[in-house]
């Protein structure tokens, strides 16, 4: 059964009660299984291996899977050859060479090679430069169709490492638990225990 | 649904599918007739075409949509909010249908073209006017005063909410009149709390109100309840919200009597001048792009507003030489659209235990409170606010310093309850503002494209500039923090509530259409979009839309059978 013969047996009963939600989350997932892909059309073999240590500090397996896990880096790689203009891929493709040379005249080698605490105090330095430096236009929310990168290097990589987390099947399913279809509504209801239908 | 080979004689020939071409096609096929409908687009199916529940994980851009290719074929309808990554597909190729403007003078036509039309991705929002709408141009003495008044449509509105089945909360407001309702949606936290805000300080001056919505709140008509999975503008394969896949084209395909043709590109009606009605259309085939011609006894107009309009002006004749049944030179003037784009924004404080459970599609509603019972002095009419109070999610994380474990637990929980009103203003029907065949150029098509010339003016211009204030004074009033004013500039056409260019009257010499969307010097031609309104209310405008379609059938219908048509 797929996804739409799923959707299309709600629409013709009341059948949400039967219909258990693992068995949605599990026909995604065989659909997803099919998809995966892996060819890094942009980044370098080294300059992958930074965007993945630098995405799993920023978020890290805790009781749930990481950036690396979600393979934030496959999809900035995807990012960077198909969507970003070449202004916008040249500043991300520096921003990874700044991290080098930082980590480098503090520790004496590069990102990528460090252990997690130095690389943890190299993304301080990035964060703590781009809270600096954040102005009005970076803070305020870009609309969909205004979508741009033309941002510093930490800005960019704060905004895809948070987008390519949070939007994959690990972000959606295992951190956010989203429930593509809840149901019912309730106004206003207390955040935990969570309500059931 | 059956396609046709070969021309043949119909009884009555729908020119679009959407909204109110939808709505003829069920009245007209209902009351015995054999109809046609002729769409520009591609068909739907449901369950091929509708997205709604495809996640955001299995997006290849994940939500951030094709930049590359949206920039190159969809510039303008990606302003829209609707054409995301999975929505842009029911949105038009700007480059297939060109139109133009004048330089600094943007107005973003956005548009649909397959079976449904914009009611797939319509924002369901379903107001009544009232006759402080009808009465406004007679009152003021601007533009054309409507043929008709609430009376008249009341019967309508009713006919058409206990098919279409809309949600809300009845208020007994004079500038809003209910409508029938289904059950409300439930308003969450911090909305409640603005709400009971506003009528301690307000009264029954300005009421804050569950949105209106087409949305099924319980099962209606055979359709099923909403199952609050949110983007309905990317279908909804339950049926739940009203579009005319999802309820009158299935009604007209009962019958038997529908045809329904896509990749139908019409490119102008044929008009008899010895009949002096119109005999047919000529359609260039969407895919084979070959010119065929459809006849029928009637003809309706519901092809959108700006697309009737164009049809009609490219149908002129010697006689008509600017355009069919023109005679009294109105056609294609007086093109408005709300503005919106001014608001403000604010956080309430609190409920931080406390979620809204569900993805509500549907907003709060401040119903028109300027110039209702007072009187003021910087602008004529009003507007009215939608909104919502949302919790944001990992989004604001962007926004935010921070990074590891810490920072990924706090993103796990939803952030402070943020109220936002934006507001539609009225646009006052204004001759300057208008539509033209542009002789340069040509649709993918062949077929002659507009131009059009449209502003803001000053009065729309003094509603903007009242609605950000007050949206902020109401969020100020409600005990709101960090309250933000904002207004996008918001081009006209971006509320794609345009109306006008073909309006309603009672004197033939100053309208092109009757009160009964019936052309005055085309008896067998009914136009029953937005072109035929001769004012623009504040309101969402789709409800009354329906109701002067099916209104305008149920009189074509009459009229053929005493013989008058």
């Amino acid at each position: 059964m797929d996804r739409r013969e799923v959707l299309r047996l709600m629409g013709a009963a009341s059948v949400f009660s039967v219909l258990s939600s693992d068995l949605f989350a599990a026909t995604l997932r065989a659909q997803l299984a099919a998809n995966e892909a892996g060819t890094l059309r942009t980044l370098s073999a080294a300059q992958n291996e930074i965007v993945a240590a630098m995405s799993d500090i920023m978020i890290p397996a805790t009781g749930t899977p990481g950036a690396k896990a979600a393979k934030v880096n496959e999809f900035i790689d995807l990012i960077l050859t198909e969507w970003a203009t070449e202004e916008e891929k040249k500043i991300f493709l520096e921003g990874l060479a700044e991290a080098d040379r930082k980590t480098n005249a503090l520790f004496g080698h590069g990102f990528a090679a460090a252990p997690a605490k130095e690389q943890a105090a190299i993304v301080q330095v990035f964060d703590e430069e781009l809270a600096a430096s954040r102005n009005e236009k970076l803070s305020k929310q870009v609309r969909a169709w205004e979508q741009t990168l033309l941002f510093p290097f930490f800005a960019q990589m704060r905004r895809l490492t948070l987008v390519g987390y949070y939007t994959s099947p690990i972000g959606q399913e295992q951190e956010l638990k989203v429930e593509i279809i809840p149901g019912a509504l309730h106004g206003c209801v207390p955040a935990e225990p969570e309500v059931k239908q | 649904m059956r396609t046709v080979k070969k021309p043949e004689t119909y009884d009555a020939i729908i020119i679009g599918s959407g909204m109110t071409g939808g709505w003829a096609a069920k009245e007209l096929t209902e009351k015995g007739l054999k109809v046609l409908v002729l769409e520009a687009g591609r068909p739907i199916e449901p369950d091929r075409d509708y997205v709604e529940h495809v996640p955001i994980s299995e997006m290849k851009f994940r939500g951030m949509a094709d930049r590359q290719e949206t920039l190159k074929d969809q510039p303008i309808q990606r302003t829209c909010y609707a054409c995301d990554e999975w929505a842009s597909k029911f949105f038009v190729n700007d480059k297939e249908n060109p139109y133009t403007t004048d330089p600094g003078k943007p107005f973003a036509w956005i548009r649909g073209r397959q079976v449904g039309g914009k009611s797939i991705m319509w924002g369901r929002q379903s107001y009544r006017w009232s006759d402080l709408d009808f009465e406004a141009n007679a009152r003021e003495g601007i533009g054309a005063d409507w043929p008709i008044r609430y009376a008249d449509i009341e019967p309508w509105y009713n006919y058409v909410e206990d098919f279409a089945g809309i949600t809300g909360q009845a208020e007994g407001l004079s500038q809003l009149p209910d409508s029938h309702f289904l059950p409300p949606m439930e308003m969450n936290c911090a909305e409640i709390a603005v709400k009971e805000a506003m009528a301690r300080q307000f009264g029954r001056e300005r009421v804050m109100t569950i949105g209106r919505a087409a949305i099924l709140t319980q099962t209606h008509n055979g359709r099923a309840a909403c199952h609050y999975c949110g983007p309905c503008h990317r279908g909804c394969i339950t049926r739940s919200y009203f579009s005319s896949v999802n309820a009158t084209l299935p009604v007209a395909e009962k019958t038997g009597r529908l045809t329904l043709r896509p990749y139908s590109v019409v490119h102008s009606l044929i008009f008899d001048a010895q009949t002096r009605r119109v005999s047919g259309v000529r359609v260039i085939d969407g895919q084979s792009h070959k010119t065929l011609e459809f006849q029928g006894r009637v003809i309706f107009l519901c092809a959108s507003t700006l697309e009737s309009t164009r049809i009609l002006l490219n149908s002129a004749t010697p006689e008509f030489s600017s355009g069919l049944a023109n005679s009294s030179g109105e056609l294609g003037k007086n093109l408005m659209d709300h503005i919106m784009g001014g608001g403000a924004d604010g956080i309430i404080p609190g409920f931080l235990d406390r979620v809204q459970f569900g993805k509500r599609p549907n907003g709060i509603y401040v119903p028109r409170f300027r110039n209702v019972s007072s009187k003021e002095k910087n602008f004529l009419r009003g507007y009215a606010y939608q909104g919502a109070a949302e919790r944001e999610g990992w989004e604001r994380g962007i926004r935010e310093s921070g990074f590891g474990a810490g920072f990924k637990n706090s993103l796990r929980k939803p952030g402070p309850w943020k109220m936002t009103f934006g507001g539609f203003g009225e646009c006052l029907p204004n001759p300057a503002n208008f539509v033209e065949i542009d002789k340069e150029r040509v649709d993918a098509w062949g077929v002659p494209v507009l131009k059009i010339h449209c502003e803001w003016r000053d009065n729309e211009k003094a509603l903007l500039r009242d609605m950000i204030i007050q949206a902020a004074e109401m969020l100020a009033t409600a005990g709101a923090v960090d309250i933000r004013p904002f207004n996008h500039n918001s081009p006209p056409g971006l509320t794609i509530h345009e109306m006008g260019t073909a309006r309603m009257g009672a004197d033939p010499k100053k309208s092109v259409l009757n009160a009964h969307n019936q052309a005055h010097d085309v008896k067998n031609l009914f136009l029953t979009d937005g072109a035929c309104m001769a004012s623009s209310s504040c309101v969402n405008p789709s409800l009354t839309y329906m109701a002067l379609t099916a209104r305008a059938c149920d009189y074509a219908v009459s009229q053929m059978k005493k013989g008058e048509l």
